[in-house]
């Protein structure tokens, strides 16, 4: 194992040791406070372009497990741990840490004091970083030249629709970049699944005759998104029950005419509690956000506020006034992360029922 | 034998999507007024009024409905089974408010047409709306309710059985065979 760097926008070089693959990446730098959920947390499209810091010191002692993929083919840039361990007696383990990031072309680093990281990048916000095998003046100019992407969406979303067949609800799920966690909790209700590209249209939609909709999650801005998605959502809302979590939630508040503004301090992590608001009920459930709505912005005339969260106020949850349509911005699937919410799946398979 | 069919959790979601719908519905919360017909509907209707004003800030006069000496089918002349009338609590004006009607079980529809006579006697209101936890079919009158929580198509032979916490120690809906 040689000796690499992490190296950050503002010229600062963290030593560490290398794993997984060899590659020099460059991406945006995240923290993540998640304490379990690392395989889910790497292969969450989410992190596309970024590179994932984990606040949980040891990272890699479960392996990687065939039902913890989030995506067949993550694209985050690199994986920046205090330890990483290769021993694990999981019963699910099919490969280790180190070897999956090898396939996957994704370096790793280890040995990087997390803690000092993590409270830098409380300070400076959401930075570049590279993880190099030298970090000399190049680098630095490397790393600072480097001009990131804002389509991430279209580099990660399915360019063509695909089905997950079976016999229940007929539900179209249009894919921003999905974590898996949304088809398996479809998939354990039977849902007739049609996943569509983003791009897809009111009337694509409309003409797979769907009991409902769902916006899926995914990775960047939703500022660089066209109109035309925001005139899909605007359509089909009034027409079949809505879902929308993460990027879709954040899609549907643009739609009707909020404001979304990135956050300070980005949300990545399981341990944010939630308040729900119409029983008063507090709840945790894995966030993963950079942008939020602006709650001056919101039309009460149009939306009800249904999740707050606790510890910054920041809006979770959006319910529009006249058409059963809502939106979460945290992850209810549960993978990885708590349970708590997941059976707002439940909720959408009700009221879809409401409509035969 | 008792089966549920409906546990906690599915009752909470089912009020609060009903709550959803009430708001959709109705554009709002102006002008709506809530009965709950006794003895668990009143539960159910404070439970309703509970999210309305957790979500909208504001509240909903929630009532109470006895609709026993309305009933078609209870002798009210038989002393020995003399149904125990009790007063309706309803302390506003119902005339030009919507209501909101709410029962557990729809069955026969004879309890809300009573409930429908009971609050004619009381003022004229704008509208009527139902809303129940379940809707087991059966009905022997034409009505149908505006908001329902679980469509449970049962057999006459059998018995639905609707708890909630406040007096029954838990929220559940079973089937019972008798």
């Amino acid at each position: 194992m040689a000796q690499r760097f992490l190296i950050l926008e503002d010229g600062s070089a963290y030593p560490g040791i290398g794993f997984g693959a060899g590659a020099t990446t460059t991406g945006e730098i995240v923290f993540n406070t998640s304490m379990l959920g690392y395989q889910e947390i790497i292969t969450n499209q989410i992190y596309h372009n970024q590179l994932i810091v984990f606040s949980q010191p040891i990272v890699g002692s479960i392996g990687i497990a065939h039902d913890g993929y989030e995506s067949i083919l993550p694209t985050t840039k690199g994986v920046v741990v205090r330890d990483v361990t290769a021993i694990s007696k999981n019963r699910q383990r099919s490969l280790s840490l180190d070897k999956f990031l090898k396939q996957h072309n994704i370096p790793g680093i280890s040995g990087i004091d997390t803690r000092h990281l993590i409270r830098k990048l409380q300070q400076t916000g959401t930075i570049k970083g590279s993880i190099v095998d030298v970090a000399d003046d190049h680098a630095f100019d490397q790393l600072h030249a480097t001009v990131l992407t804002n389509q991430q969406v279209a580099q990660v979303a399915t360019p063509r629709p695909y089905p997950n067949p079976n016999q229940g609800y007929n539900v179209v799920v249009i894919d921003f970049g999905l974590k898996h966690g949304i088809l398996r909790q479809l998939s354990k209700r039977d849902c007739n699944v049609t996943v569509l590209p983003w791009q897809a249209t009111a009337q694509d939609i409309i003409n797979l005759d769907p009991d409902g909709v769902i916006l899926s999650t995914g990775p960047g801005s939703p500022l660089d998104l066209p109109q035309s998605v925001l005139e899909m959502i605007q359509t089909i809302q009034q027409r079949m029950p809505l879902f929308a979590i993460g990027l879709g939630h954040e899609l549907f508040a643009l739609a009707n005419g909020s404001e979304v503004s990135p956050l300070k301090l980005a949300h990545h992590g399981a341990n944010h509690p939630i308040r729900k608001i119409i029983t008063n009920e507090i709840i945790y459930a894995m966030e993963g956000q950079e942008f939020v709505v602006n709650p001056d912005s919101v039309n009460r005339d149009r939306l009800i506020t249904t999740y707050v969260d606790l510890i910054d106020g920041s809006i979770q949850g959006l319910r529009h006034r006249d058409y059963p349509a809502f939106s979460v911005q945290f992850f209810p699937d549960g993978a990885p992360g708590p349970n708590d919410s997941v059976d707002l799946f439940d909720e959408f398979m009700e009221i879809m029922g409401t409509r035969e | 034998m008792a089966k549920v069919v409906v546990d906690a959790m599915a009752m909470q979601r089912a009020l609060t999507r009903i709550t959803y719908e009430i708001i959709e519905h109705n554009k709002g919360i102006d002008g709506l007024v809530i009965l709950g017909i006794k003895t668990r509907g009143i539960y159910l209707a404070e439970r309703i009024a509970n999210r309305l004003k957790q979500l909208e800030n504001a509240t909903v006069p929630v009532g109470e409905l006895d609709v026993t000496k309305y009933r078609d089918d209870i002798e009210h002349d038989s002393t020995e089974n003399d149904p125990k009338v009790t007063v309706s609590k309803i302390d506003f004006p119902i005339t030009d408010k919507k209501v909101i009607l709410v029962d557990d079980v729809l069955y026969t529809g004879r309890t809300i047409r009573a409930a429908m006579s009971a609050i004619m006697d009381l003022g004229r209101p704008q509208q009527i709306n139902l809303a129940v936890l379940v809707d087991r079919g059966h009905r022997e009158l034409p009505i149908r309710a505006d908001f329902v929580g679980k469509n449970i198509p049962s057999s006459q032979h059998e018995r639905i059985k609707v708890s909630v916490s406040e007096i029954d120690g838990q929220d559940s809906v079973e089937i019972i065979d008798r």
